[in-house]
């Protein structure tokens, strides 16, 4: 006997499924318009090149679910319910296929694995994803979620469709006493529910059953995108145009293009679609905002807040603005105008961002640690947006905290964010006789030393600790000396583009000046910016981190490391080193090298947690909240190791300012990994 | 007629030091030239003050008492001014470098169509008379000479540089009394109120010293000692951020560089390591002196005089010791 | 309200000093800057604008570099700016510099005029209570408020032990001391207005003055010569027992430093 079963069962009229969907179909598809034209208010901006590396990124992150899983419990309610769905949404399309195409496809083993069996399980495992979803929202909320009506409308929607649709199955079995019934372990389930009914009855419940389901489905997939169901659209969208640009390139700014009237982002439409698109794809699940260094101390930023509140300024000012377009568009005169300036000519007063979505303490409270980012599921890009309302405040408004106005000065004069006195640059190399590039010509590696290493005596002793290990290792380096500027990775994140492209391109003049092509950074900042952003700007150098350096300088055995430390070693993984540059590994070889054991603090790696100077916090007062560097140097101590690593210099600094006001300082060292691979060296000598 | 005037400021009937310091110089500067010392006391109830001078080195004394000019205005003393040096033809008139010094002179530099050297703080006598001055906040020094047309030669003189002659008791000076018609002046500036900081403390961004406590003043009662320290200096009182932090200090007071940018003449860090978040507040101090107790403090790299030492031992001493000092000028 | 505003440029304060081979200043690589001081003057100057309306004229003595110091001004809200730019200029004295100003002051009819009390560089203090006596006007000096009335003005100057309020009838002019206002940090939409706005160039001719009147031979003071000064003793660590060292430091504070 062929398995199978009879298609509709029981229903007569079924082919009004398809003007229903149809109806369904408009609904949503009008819904998906609007947010479409909401979120082109924004600017314009290409991200669909590279579509192969595009289309990758769907498979591996929709499909494969990769980041979503990176929290256990969500990721497997979400890996439920998503495919679960999925394989429902299939079985429907067989079920239409065989129906009215006429593709017998329904029968044999096919239709008893597939069509009974798994779509069993996948109803079940939606289920249970919901179960979990109920858990986590009503029975033990967890960190970080908010709920809303829609959030229960849509699991109850769905708890409704999957039970409905076991319902119907098992009625159907009941009366049909199908013999395949064991293929459909739960459907049979409820089968038994239903023995003892009439036929009659059970006639009767199946029919309004199965229109119930098939309406609340319809009605589902109508109300998709008025909901945050929308991300079933928006988060594949949203992954497919993500940034394919390195983490930790900023966008460059045309400072010349005379005809921009604006720079940042003041308003909504200064955004780009891309932008506005991300608060349509934000599901609320709130991993950014726990995993947020400013949220987590006190702050009043929550990277969660601003999509959300961002996202109320799409739909509410947005819709203003659509309106505004529209009028301009035929106005009494009949000439057509285009978008820029329209809303104004309308009378529309646009609100500004900073006020609105953010406040400006939010706004300066953000260490573009890339946390957020990195925590995801669907790409939302919340980094560049803050970057976006610092450049307007600082470009356009010159409006930010008042101690930045010495930092700035002291780059802008100085090359230097302390201000202090250019020419006393490379006085920490006075003694040690170190080449510079003017005197000495260019060397195979230019030894960047960077503002921190440069001018602060604590970090002048990571220098002099890099220069005895690269000669140790007999390497070829020189420095810029006193030609060195501040690389303006600071400038820049706190949105004086100005100042950051007057700081690079200058950078880039002497470094091309002297035909340098390989460069060594001990810090992070300098590293990312020299690294990602100064191709930007015509700066085109292999650019390598001394944690990275150092390593593959062990791994070679150029270095005499005969001697092992003792003692047991817990690192601070850096933003910009990590998380901006997946440069994890390479500290921890050099560790494990010198002979150290580490101790992982609970939040590593990926999930590092700030140490609060980033972002050019480190030239900010921090008033707001609990220290960032306290929490970060308390988790540090509970790992009760003997010395706290680091690769950065802010980092070190962050962090022995909280073993300091911790008084433990004496005690527990905080050193640089250059630091310790020199007390290797010189024990080894 | 001729002489080297010291134009002696006063108040409350005092003389503050800079005076004697002038004429302690103006002495060397007269016997050079050859001509007669004069001060010149312009004010109210300022009579008796001319013993003081003669006993200080003036040969002569020229006093101008008025009760019109108890407040100093620029347009009623530039007016009198002018009128004495247009009498006597002065061929010098040394004015202190303070907030009078630095309005009168150069106003009646232009007066006289003469030059005018400020903030004089050395004199190299020789055929030519050569004044040293600083330049660039005290980075280079410029020596300087008067035109031969240039007279008098006007200058003001910054304190604490020169030293006053010996008092001599007894030694008198003639005085010439000098009177002037003040209504014949127009008056263009009108005080309409004056604020004296009696005890409150200087404002810490414009204070000439400061000093500054850090994490090793171990609690909020010690600043009570920097406090008496810094009235004994007229000092404005700063902070690290540790000691802010620890709710030692108000924020306002921090210095550094999410803090207060100072530059004072003199700035004492006690307690202080010397991170460079701090330096960036107080680096460009003209003199720098670090009590800690720490050898290897950083602080010690940037300072011009430093004592190792523990700061609750040191700082009692340094009370009595200024106290001592300020005591005796 | 027309407010004028004496700017002059300077070295960065951070500069190093050191000597060219003929002794004189040597400027090569040094930061050049808007002066501390006339920086006061002129975000006051903007901020007077900003509430009474008007405009900040820039009067500027200096040669064409100092042309991106009026940039910089003009970037923090300065609406104009005139520069006399004259070789015959080098070397001039005060007083030569504070009649060259006088000509290219009074011709902007100020209502106000605003000047640093001194430059951060020569820090002679004298130019504008110079440019006062020859402009025949109030002014007042050391200044770290300015209130404006009615055709008058009252600005409180600093004494040595406090402050006093002086009432002057305008146009005035007022020297600027730290502290009379925060300078702005310009913002680039204010950088790019700044390239576009009116730059006056003149020559003492132009002012109708005699070059031969100005210069190193009309000075009143003449320049001798530059040294520098002995270099920081660096980090002098006072040894001895701590009575003993104490009291060697505060007479070397008086007597070697002479600070107190
Ligand atoms: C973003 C950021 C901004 C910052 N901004 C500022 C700022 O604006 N201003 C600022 O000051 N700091 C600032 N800091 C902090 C700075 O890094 C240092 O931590 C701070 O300056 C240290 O203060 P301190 O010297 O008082 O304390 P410590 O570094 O702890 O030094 C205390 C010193 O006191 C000495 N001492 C202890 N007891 C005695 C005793 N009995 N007698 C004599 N000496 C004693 C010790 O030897 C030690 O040198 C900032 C830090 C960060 C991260
Ligand atoms: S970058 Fe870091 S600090 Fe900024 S919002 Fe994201 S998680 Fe928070
Ligand atoms: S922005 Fe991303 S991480 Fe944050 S709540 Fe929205 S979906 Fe979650």
């Amino acid at each position: 006997m062929n398995a199978t079963r009879q298609i509709y069962w029981n229903i007569q009229g079924h082919i009004a499924i398809y003007p229903l969907f149809l109806v369904a179909i408009v609904i949503f598809a009008y819904g998906f318009y609007l947010k479409y034209r909401l979120w082109h208010v924004g600017q314009p901006v290409d991200r669909n090149d590279r579509k192969g590396a595009r289309a990758k990124s769907l498979i591996g992150f929709v499909l494969g679910h990769t980041r979503i899983l990176r929290r256990r419990q969500p990721g497997i309610m979400h890996f439920l319910i998503f495919w679960g769905m999925v394989c429902l949404f299939l079985g429907t399309i067989v079920v239409a296929l065989q129906s009215d195409v006429g593709l017998q496809i329904m029968h044999g083993p096919f239709y008893l694995y597939f069509m009974s069996l798994i779509l069993n399980i996948a109803g079940l495992a939606v289920l249970l994803g919901l179960l979990i979803a109920l858990y986590r929202r009503y029975i033990k909320p967890a960190e970080g979620l908010d709920n809303q009506p829609d959030d229960a409308v849509i699991l109850i929607l769905l708890l409704v469709i999957i039970l409905t649709g076991f319902l119907t199955q098992g009625l159907r079995i009941a009366a049909t006493h199908d013999p395949w019934a064991a293929w459909s372990p739960v459907g049979n389930l409820f089968a038994r529910l239903f023995a003892g009914l009439g036929a009659a009855t059970q006639s009767e419940v199946h029919r309004a059953l199965w229109w119930s389901h098939l309406f609340l489905a319809l009605g589902l997939i109508a109300y998709l995108p008025y909901s945050k169901l929308i991300h079933i659209g928006t988060a594949p969208l949203n992954i497919y145009f993500r940034s394919l640009e390195p983490n930790g390139a900023l966008t460059r700014l045309d400072l010349e293009d005379e005809d921009l009237e604006t720079f940042g982002a003041a308003k909504l439409t200064d955004l780009t679609w891309k932008d506005l698109m991300d608060t349509d794809a934000c599901v609320r699940c709130g991993r950014c905002q726990n995993n947020c260094p400013a949220y987590l101390t006190g702050k009043p930023l929550s990277p969660k807040a601003l999509i959300q509140d961002l996202k109320l300024q799409v739909h509410q000012q947005g819709k203003l603005i659509l309106a505004a377009r529209k009028t301009a568009a035929h106005p009494t005169t009949g000439e057509h105008e285009t978008a820029a300036g329209s809303e104004l000519d309308a009378g529309l007063d646009e609100q500004n961002l900073v006020g609105t979505v953010l406040s400006e303490d939010a706004l300066w409270s953000c260490t573009t640690c890339r946390a957020c980012m990195e925590q995801c599921p669907v790409f939302v890009e919340h980094v560049p947006k803050t970057i976006e309302m610092r450049r307007n405040q600082v470009l356009m408004e010159s409006d930010f905290p008042a101690e930045l106005n010495g930092a700035f000065k002291g780059m802008e004069n100085n090359g230097n964010p302390w201000g202090l006195g250019w020419a006393k640059r490379a006085e920490w190399a006075d003694d040690l006789g170190v080449k510079v590039v003017a005197t000495d010509g260019a060397p195979e590696y230019l030894y960047w030393v960077g503002c921190a290493g440069s001018f602060d005596n604590r970090n002048r002793k990571v220098s002099a600790a890099m220069v005895q290990i690269m000669r140790a290792a007999g390497i070829d380096f020189a420095i810029l000396g006193t030609e060195e500027k501040c690389c303006g990775d600071s400038a820049r994140r706190l949105g004086n583009e100005y100042l950051y492209q007057s700081l690079a391109e200058a950078n880039i003049e002497t470094l091309n000046g002297y035909g340098i092509k390989k460069i060594i950074t001990q810090c992070p900042h300098c590293f990312n910016t020299l690294k990602n952003e100064y191709p930007q700007f015509g700066g085109n150098f292999e650019v390598i981190h001394h944690s990275a350096f150092i390593a593959q300088l062990i791994a070679a055995g150029r270095l005499p490391l005969q001697a092992k430390l003792n003692g047991t070693i817990t690192y601070h993984d850096s933003c910009y080193l990590g998380r901006y540059n997946a440069i994890y590994q390479p500290p921890r070889q050099v560790i494990e090298a010198l002979g150290l054991k580490l101790i992982e603090m609970p939040r590593s790696q990926r999930e590092s947690f700030c140490c609060g100077a980033g972002g050019g916090r480190m030239w900010l007062e921090e008033n707001l909240g609990e220290r960032i560097n306290m929490q970060r140097t308390e988790e540090a101590l509970s790992t009760n190791a003997s010395c706290i690593g680091t690769a950065c210099p802010f980092c070190l600094t962050m962090l022995e300012d909280g073993t300091k006001r911790k008084d433990v300082a004496e005690n527990i060292k905080t050193l640089d990994l250059a630091e310790l691979v020199q007390q290797a060296i010189q024990s080894a000598q | 007629m001729a002489g080297v005037w010291v134009f002696a400021e006063a108040k409350d009937g005092k003389f503050r030091r800079v005076i004697l310091e002038m004429l302690g110089e103006a002495r060397k500067f007269a016997d050079h030239l050859g001509e007669e010392l004069w001060a010149v006391l312009v004010g109210s109830n300022v009579a008796e003050l001319s013993s003081l001078l003669g006993e200080h080195g003036a040969d002569k004394v020229l006093v101008m008492d008025n009760p019109n000019l108890a407040a100093y205005t620029t347009d009623v003393y530039a007016g009198v001014t002018l009128g004495l040096i247009n009498t006597y033809q002065p061929t010098a008139v040394l004015f202190a470098n303070s907030n009078m010094g630095r309005d009168l002179a150069p106003i009646l530099a232009q007066k006289l169509d003469t030059g005018l050297i400020t903030d004089l703080t050395g004199i190299t006598y020789g055929p030519e008379i050569l004044f040293k001055r600083p330049i660039y906040a005290g980075k280079a020094l410029v020596e300087l000479s008067f035109a031969a047309n240039a007279r008098p030669m006007l200058l003001t003189i910054r304190p604490k540089v020169f030293t006053p002659a010996e008092p001599q008791t007894g030694r008198q000076a003639e005085v010439i009394t000098a009177s002037a018609d003040l209504n014949a002046l127009t008056l263009r500036q009108v005080i309409k109120d004056v604020i004296r900081k009696a005890s409150t403390r200087v404002d810490l961004t414009e204070a000439d010293i400061v000093i500054s406590g850090g994490r090793g003043m171990k609690n909020p009662e010690n600043f009570k000692i920097l406090e008496e320290v810094a009235d004994i200096l007229g000092a404005a009182v700063g902070a690290s951020r540790a000691a802010v932090d620890e709710g030692w200090r108000e924020p306002q007071y921090q210095v550094g560089q999410t803090g207060k940018v100072v530059s004072p003449q003199l700035y004492i860090a006690v307690g202080i390591s010397g991170a460079i978040q701090h330096l960036a507040g107080m680096n460009s101090s003209k003199c720098i002196v670090a009590i800690n107790k720490d050898p290897e403090a950083e602080i010690f790299k940037v300072a011009d005089y430093g004592i190792v030492g523990d700061l609750f031992q040191v700082i009692p001493i340094l009370k009595q010791e200024l106290q001592q000092a300020l005591a005796s000028a | 309200m027309r407010i004028v505003v004496c700017m002059k440029q300077t070295f960065d304060t951070e500069a190093k000093i050191a000597l060219t081979a003929d002794g004189l200043i040597d400027s090569t690589g040094v930061t050049l800057v808007v002066d501390p001081y006339s920086e006061f003057a002129v975000e006051k100057g903007i901020q007077f604008k900003e509430k009474f309306g008007g405009e900040v004229v820039i009067v500027c003595i200096g040669d064409t570099q100092a042309e991106t110091a009026i940039r910089q001004c003009m970037a923090m809200g300065a609406d104009r700016a005139v520069i006399v730019t004259d070789p015959a200029m080098d070397g001039s004295d005060q007083s030569a510099t504070a009649r060259v100003l006088a000509k290219a002051v009074i011709s902007q009819e100020p209502d106000i005029i605003l000047g640093g009390f001194k430059s951060v560089d020569s820090g002679s203090a004298q130019v504008m209570l110079r440019l006062a006596e020859i402009l025949n006007l109030p002014h007042v000096n050391v200044v770290t408020n300015i209130e404006i009335g009615e055709g008058k003005a009252i600005a409180t100057r600093e004494l040595d032990d406090g402050v006093e309020l002086v009432e002057v009838s305008l146009p005035a002019i007022f020297t600027a001391q730290q502290g009379l206002a925060e300078p702005r940090y310009p913002s680039v939409k204010g950088i790019m207005q700044a390239k576009k706005k009116e730059l006056k160039r003149l020559t003492l001719a132009d002012l109708d003055i005699d070059p031969t009147s100005v210069g190193p031979a009309n000075a009143k003071v003449k320049i001798h010569g530059l040294t520098l000064p002995a270099p920081r003793k660096g980090g002098r660590i006072i040894g001895g027992e701590i009575p003993e060292a104490t009291a060697d430091l505060v007479k070397a504070l008086r007597d070697e430093a002479k600070v107190i």
